[in-house]
């Protein structure tokens, strides 16, 4: 007993020298950055190439609209500049992994992709082209043709593609929206898709984080 | 030679007063800066300089504003998303003045699904992932990312145990080689718990990182 005390007290006492050893050292916000000395003609050039920079940089965002898809909480944004024209709760991808039959060390990883992308395809009705995953899933055998792979009715009005098969369409589990639930693609109810699709065009920037 | 009228005199005051603001946070100054401080803009100049680099390519990016204590998720220049930082501390900043990439994100247990299980495996979400962590970033820097005591206490003593296990460690390799650590610039950020979460959901490797620094005191 009187050895545990003593290591409570030790280590309490480590946890306060620590603290005060950096907080003695820190913050280090005068050595932060080197001081300038203060100059008009320098001071007036820095405001001068502020500005400039930031016209640049203004001239980078996008002036049509734009989606921006937030994965930690599921939902889906179309904005103009800092106008939010769409809130949108979306469900994107579950992070969950599958084994892939027949490889030692292959696995499907369902994330929703991360970065810049844009709107490649806009589809009315599209139809479901079941991938070998959604087959493996189900404990099923992978289908050697293609005509087994089709299900429709399942992705809603329309879909949105944004590369490697991935797309933004509609869904039958809107009671699973705001949740992380899908293989890597984007899941709307149907009148926030219709939004989407009516907005975005061909080329639209789709910002996924 | 006419004679200037009040009228001219107070539309020149107003307009050169307007052309030199103190403190900026406008469209020609996106960031909040104090323009009559040539050491805080010659900072907001160069994290400027670096996110147009970065705005000039179709990533995310984050700036750590030790200034404005925030953290803002970028791209293309747009705002993504930002939380605030509730305290912080950093040694050897003045290395800290280019972009960092980030080495690795931070590691989540990844759920694996049983084919045919019938029930479906939960996902990861934000509570999956952890509330502190370090970054290690190239070229060489360290960002750690812990929650303050009011926020979750256990949390807390568990992050400065730790702490305090890695200083006892280093203390004890110097006492024995007589050489210390290697300096590099490092940054500890308090946040909540939801927000240290939320940032180690949103990095991914080979993320760009700019950290924006407090001016020298007068």
């Amino acid at each position: 007993m009187t050895r545990i005390v003593a290591s409570l007290c030790l280590g309490l006492i480590g946890l306060v020298l620590l603290t005060l050893a950096q907080s003695s050292s820190l913050p280090v916000t005068d050595a932060s950055i080197p001081a300038v000395i203060p100059d008009p003609a320098t001071l007036h050039a820095l405001q001068t190439r502020y500005r400039s920079l930031s016209k640049q940089l203004n001239h980078l965002m996008p002036s049509q609209p734009y989606i921006v898809v937030d994965t930690a909480r599921n939902h889906l944004y179309i904005k103009r500049r800092d106008h939010v024209m769409l809130d949108a709760l979306a469900s994107t991808g579950s992070g969950t992994i599958l084994d892939k039959p027949g490889e030692a060390k292959g696995q499907w990883v369902f994330d929703t992709p991360r970065g810049e992308f844009t709107v490649q395809s806009k589809l009315i009705n599209p139809v479901w082209v079941k991938p070998d995953w959604a087959f493996v899933e189900e404990g099923l055998a992978i289908p050697k043709s293609y005509t087994d792979r089709i299900e429709p009715g399942v992705l809603g009005e329309y879909a949105l593609g944004f590369g490697k098969g991935f797309f933004i369409h509609g869904t039958l589990y809107t009671r699973l929206l705001g949740k992380n639930v899908t293989h890597g693609c984007i899941r709307l109810n149907d009148d926030d898709l219709k939004s989407v699709y009516r907005l975005a065009k061909v080329g639209t920037p789709i910002m996924i984080f | 030679m006419p004679r200037p009228s009040v009228t001219g005199i107070l539309i020149c005051f107003f307009v050169l007063t307007a052309a030199h603001p103190t403190r900026a946070a406008d469209a020609d100054y996106p960031l909040s800066v104090d323009v009559t401080n040539p050491a805080a803009l010659q900072e907001a100049t160069r994290i400027l300089a670096e996110e147009l680099k970065l705005a000039s390519r179709p990533q995310a990016y984050v700036i750590v504003d030790l200034i404005d204590r925030v953290v803002v998720i970028k791209g293309r220049g747009v705002e993504l998303h930002r939380f605030s930082i509730e305290d912080w501390s950093a040694g050897q900043l003045a290395d800290a003045s280019t972009t960092f990439r980030l080495q690795t994100r931070p590691p989540v247990t990844r759920r694996k699904i049983e084919p045919a299980a019938g029930g479906e495996q939960p996902p990861i979400s934000l509570d999956d992932m952890p509330t502190d962590f370090t970054l290690q970033f190239s070229p060489t820097f360290s960002l750690t990312v812990h929650p303050s005591a009011s926020d979750d206490i256990g949390r807390w003593l568990r992050f400065k145990g730790r702490e305090w296990w890695i200083w006892l460690k280093e203390w004890a390799m110097t006492l024995a080689t007589g050489r210390g650590p290697l300096p590099q610039a490092w940054l500890h950020l308090t946040v909540t718990s939801d927000h240290a979460q939320s940032l180690a959901w949103t990095v991914t490797e080979g993320m760009a990182f700019l950290v924006r620094r407090p001016p020298p005191s007068p």
